[in-house]
């Protein structure tokens, strides 16, 4: 032993110790408990929501998605930073917005990066959709949101036969052309990629935009399905009968209860109150009262019985 | 000043081969509550390993291979073994107050280890390029976000928490593991409570002996 240790454990009854036997059969029976767990019950994988399979079993939810965007109804539309500059729906905490440091870093413009830009790219190989694209684009800002809330009111009242989604006859301009062509892109299986476009195409391993796009009605319904929501504990679910990411329990608790709950501020609030909680875990060795509570609550004893009972049979 | 005569100087005083590789121990030390440490441990060799082999062939193999899938299980309970042994092995260790006699330190590290872990637990699943990372992607972005995180660290930008997962964290996990581990074979075992009572001591680095009860 080193000076330090041989003065720690002066006087204490030592026993022959093997740490390297000890350590490598642990790591044997680790090894085969975690081969046998994955034989036996494998692991979860459930299929990614893609646009081919979105378009083509829930159009009339997916045309939404894509009028939502054109409309000015997104999801991401008022977010704020990183995606977008109005700071009205930040998340602050006393008044301090952390979201506002940074600013946007990841420009987002719902109606342009979801539903033109993909538009622009199909407009080259569909005559239909290059005139109604250009027909769009020439009208005046507030007639493209007019025409867009429009038709997306009608897919309230559409008809989904044949293949088809059929809306009531009405004053859409060029939008059902556009619709159309996206509804497309997306049977086509290629709108994602058509959405993540940029400088670093064909490399494109940022999915932000193609993510952006069916988070709101789409996954949430997906989420609802899986028991995956928010207010079902969320990310801390897995799917099927699989083990989750317990460990977050005590983070998604949090969404349970309010004002993380109810608040819409209760990002900010719960990953505050896990910061706080972090650091008292780090600190614990230094707040009175809590690092006296493992002498009060006895544990110990059961850990080291046999050193206890050794010092009893002494006295 | 001679860099390398310090090192050796650290290492001579503070780890000597039977600190480093013990072959005797404290007769206290008879419980399998000292065994979670070493099962945490385990179950990080074998995350590393499975995640060397996941890591080889792509983030897209385990999807259509049966040989992939099944390496993912191995990591996927790999997982589930590695946070339950950490749960359990800060649990005993809370209630062994294993930071008594200055091993504060190595509480320090062991809880900055949990919350790396944490983090490198989110990139994984963020990183699994199935549904489980397109919703967790979406509903964590809201937190990172709200934080001011999501300004440089994207949920949804796949190259980003890949590179995160399988190289920046897992790296950053071992090299405070190691920290970890020279901290607990520098000092030893902490002492049940009771076998100083009331002689509070100083010890020779620097750290303070609670009174005991």
């Amino acid at each position: 032993m080193s000076r330090q240790t041989d003065r720690y454990f002066s006087g204490i009854p030592m026993k022959s110790y093997d740490l390297l036997k000890e350590g490598l059969i642990m790591m044997m029976v680790i090894a085969a408990i975690i081969v046998v767990l994955a034989i036996i019950f494998g692991s979860p994988d459930y299929t990614p929501v893609r646009s081919q399979d979105v378009a083509a079993r829930q159009p009339v939810a997916y045309l939404k998605t894509c009028a939502k965007a054109l409309a000015g109804q997104s999801g991401i539309e008022g977010y704020g930073p990183p995606y977008t500059p109005d700071t009205d729906n930040a998340q602050d905490l006393f008044g301090v917005v952390p979201s506002e440091l940074f600013g946007v870093t990841i420009p987002i413009h719902p109606a342009e990066d979801f539903v033109i830009a993909p538009l622009r790219r199909l407009a080259i190989l569909d005559e239909k959709v290059d005139s109604a694209l250009n027909e769009y684009l020439l009208a005046p800002p507030p007639q493209q949101k007019e025409w867009a809330a429009a038709y997306l009111g009608a897919l309230d009242k559409a008809a989904f036969a044949d293949r088809q989604v059929n809306i009531p006859a009405g004053e859409y301009g060029p939008v059902p052309a556009l619709m159309d062509g996206m509804l497309a892109l997306g049977k086509a299986g290629l709108l994602e990629g058509a959405l993540e476009s940029g400088p670093s195409l064909p490399y494109t391993m940022n999915f932000t935009k193609s993510l952006l796009f069916f988070q709101d009605d789409v996954d949430h319904g997906v989420a609802r399905s899986l028991d995956m929501l928010g207010e079902q504990w969320g990310i801390s679910h897995e799917t099927g009968p699989y083990p989750g990411a317990w460990w977050l329990w005590p983070y998604t608790f949090l969404y349970q209860i309010p004002p993380m709950s109810v608040s819409p501020n209760g990002d900010l609030q719960a990953a505050a109150i896990m910061m706080v909680v972090f650091l008292i875990m780090l600190l614990v060795p230094f707040i009175p009262v809590l690092n006296r509570i493992p002498r009060w609550i006895g544990v110990h004893r059961i850990i080291w019985r046999d050193w206890y009972q050794r010092m009893q049979s002494k006295i | 000043m001679n860099l390398t005569r310090k090192a050796q100087k650290l290492l001579t005083e503070n780890l000597s081969m039977e600190d480093a590789l013990p072959t005797k121990m404290p007769v206290y030390v008879n419980s399998a509550a000292y065994l979670f440490g070493v099962t945490a441990l385990s179950a990080f060799g074998v995350l590393i390993l499975t995640g060397l082999v996941l890591a080889v062939f792509g983030p897209r193999w385990y999807h259509v291979s049966g040989a992939g899938h099944f390496v993912n299980s191995l990591h996927f309970w790999g997982v589930q073994i590695f946070f339950g042994s950490i749960l359990l092995h800060v649990l005993t260790k809370f209630f062994m107050a294993a930071w008594r006699d200055g091993r504060w330190r190595t509480w320090f590290v062991g809880v900055l280890i949990f919350g790396v872990a944490v983090f490198t637990g989110l990139t994984g699943y963020l990183s699994q390029t199935n549904w489980d990372s397109q919703w967790i992607s979406v509903q964590a972005k809201d937190a990172m976000n709200a934080m001011g995180i999501g300004a440089f660290f994207n949920t949804m930008d796949t190259a980003q928490v890949l590179t995160l997962h399988v190289a920046v964290l897992p790296f950053l996990v071992a090299v405070l593991v190691g920290m970890h581990l020279f901290l607990i074979r520098r000092d030893g075992p902490v002492k049940p409570f009771g076998m100083d009572a009331g002689k509070p001591q100083k010890r020779e680095n620097g750290g303070e002996h609670e009174p005991a009860n």
